[in-house]
């Protein structure tokens, strides 16, 4: 096709299912996972519990429990759900369990650093994130069985582990920028053309918290150690 | 010896059976049961005839594994079928449209009373053959009614295989597909030298560019013409639905918004079919309506272009 060909297609040509559709999807991933969604509440509060307990360890459990919440959202919502009406859904479910295994090789092998966070901004960033977000879907759907829960909806996923860009030492957080960046701006593209816009939420609080992650990065006077 | 109608019950019953044999329609649900004959549409060069409404599947039917909504977009095609539709067309890029299609014609035992158009939509031009038999198993038929190759992508190579394959009797009529507007001069090109049945393109009463050539050129060639985007991806119903139906549309057949910009495409004399995308029940049934009473003759075409742009 000519460029002039390319230009004569709009944004909306490009997504090719419904509100209903998409919507559905939160609904029916939760009737299906029921009642295993109380542990990603669970997991969701227990983070920052174990962010801030003295020792090391606690932190890179928080870590590991950050990367199965991006791998589980991924290859459950996105390529199990999402994927099938929309082929590249499916290729951004491959890219956050991409991301849960960087995540872990961060955890194993230095990319999570020890230095001390302030713990009070963090932890209301990560509250409202995973306690707030949620209910933009149920507020779009008009169902609460369409809570976008963290760890099983990838949109309260990648705006929370945004956070842990402020976790993460030089080099590891620039590799772990991309899958959020091109997410959130990919689901707010989507969210534009279905017109759901309480959706939008939650690829603009994404990116706002990436950029609260780089400002909580502690200075290195700062270590925990 | 028992008394088996009492003189009221059987006064009660000569009335409603003298009633229902003066009034059939009064005991038929209404919306089965059209007061006219459908509009129907010769393939030219054929004997054979076609509803002048269809259905796309643009969107409506992706709805993936959702057992809900594939019975909703079942309860959809079921109408369609109820209200004389056959012609339905898809696309093997619609996601999960096509498993979808297939699982509703399971479900309503349906795969003898559809005329299945889909399209070939892949730059591998050697492919022809293989996208054709994937999407015939997706929908759970032996073969197509018509195959299109989608925006002319990989057009020569398919156009060709196309051609074999309509020979070997593995499809009944072949064509090509534009939408949005796009390479119409390339397009009419094809059109003049192929030997093309069908056609389809964009056309309504806003986007009227093929009325200068592509229509009175498929009627010069003898190729039949399927009409997409006939409300403009739903566009038209957000523009005007708000706005009063004109005072004489009743003359034009026209009985709410989807019947006015269906009956405007399919009163063109060029046009074989319009393949509007529903997922509701309620809008397959205005939109069938289109499929019956009166057209708009050449006069009211122009009103209803003159009314639409006034508003």
């Amino acid at each position: 096709m000519s460029g002039a060909d390319w230009l004569s297609y709009s944004l909306q040509d490009f997504v090719m299912f419904g509100p209903q559709v998409f919507l559905r999807l939160f609904v029916r991933i939760n009737q299906d996972l029921w009642p295993w969604q109380v542990l990603a509440v669970v997991v969701a509060i227990g983070i920052p519990v174990l962010l801030f307990r003295p020792r090391q360890e606690a932190r890179r459990l928080a870590v590991g429990l950050m990367a199965v919440a991006w791998a589980a959202s991924g290859y459950g919502f996105l390529v199990g759900y999402f994927g099938p009406i929309y082929w590249p859904a499916a290729w951004f479910g491959w890219a956050f369990v991409a991301q849960g295994g960087l995540l872990a090789a961060a955890m194993f092998f230095g990319g999570v650093h020890g230095y001390r966070l302030p713990s009070d901004r963090f932890v209301v960033l990560w509250l409202i994130a995973v306690c707030g977000l949620p209910w933009w879907a149920v507020a779009e759907s008009g169902q609460w069985q369409a809570v976008a829960l963290f760890g099983v909806a990838p949109g309260t996923t990648a705006a929370a582990g945004a956070l842990v860009v402020a976790l993460m030492t030089g080099p590891w957080r620039w590799f772990y920028l991309p899958v959020t960046v091109l997410w959130s701006l990919f689901s707010a593209a989507i969210f534009w053309v279905l017109q759901t816009w309480w959706l939008l939420v939650t690829p603009l609080a994404a990116l706002l918290l990436l950029g609260a992650g780089f400002w909580l990065s502690p200075r290195p006077e700062q270590n925990l150690d | 010896m028992t008394d088996w109608f009492s003189r009221r019950q059987f006064l009660i019953s000569a009335g409603l059976a003298g009633l229902a044999l003066t009034s059939p329609l009064l005991f038929a649900n209404a919306s089965k049961a059209p007061s006219s004959s459908p509009i129907m549409r010769r393939i030219p060069g054929t004997d054979e005839s076609i509803p002048a409404i269809g259905m796309g599947t643009w969107i409506t039917f992706n709805v993936g594994g959702d057992e809900q909504l594939v019975a909703q977009r079942t309860e959809v095609l079921k109408t369609f079928f109820e209200l004389g539709g056959t012609v339905v067309d898809g696309t093997p890029m619609y996601g999960s449209a096509a498993d979808v299609m297939g699982e509703a014609l399971d479900a309503l035992d349906a795969h003898d009373r559809i005329f299945a158009a889909t399209k070939i939509w892949t730059g591998d031009e050697s492919e022809t053959r293989q996208e054709a038999a994937r999407s015939s198993r997706r929908w759970g038929i032996d073969r197509f009614d018509l195959l299109q190759v989608h925006n002319l992508l990989g057009w020569q190579g398919h156009l060709e295989t196309l051609k074999q394959m309509k020979a070997e009797g593995k499809v009944r009529y072949i064509g090509i597909t534009t939408s949005h507007g796009r390479r119409h001069r390339e397009f009419a090109r094809i059109m003049e030298r192929e030997p093309l049945d069908f056609v389809q393109l964009t056309y309504n009463v806003l986007d009227r560019e093929v009325e200068d050539r592509l229509l009175p050129l498929a009627e010069e060639r003898g190729i039949g013409v399927i009409v997409n985007r006939p409300f403009r991806g739903g566009s038209l119903f957000r523009r005007f639905q708000s706005e009063p139906l004109p005072d004489w549309a009743g003359e034009a057949g026209v009985g709410n918004w989807a019947e006015f910009f269906l009956k405007y495409i399919i009163s063109h004399p060029a046009v074989t079919c319009a393949i509007p995308a529903t997922s509701k029940v309620g809008h397959m049934k205005e939109n069938m309506g289109a499929l019956y009473g009166k057209l708009p003759d050449a006069d009211l075409r122009q009103r209803m272009v003159d009314y639409v742009r006034s508003l």
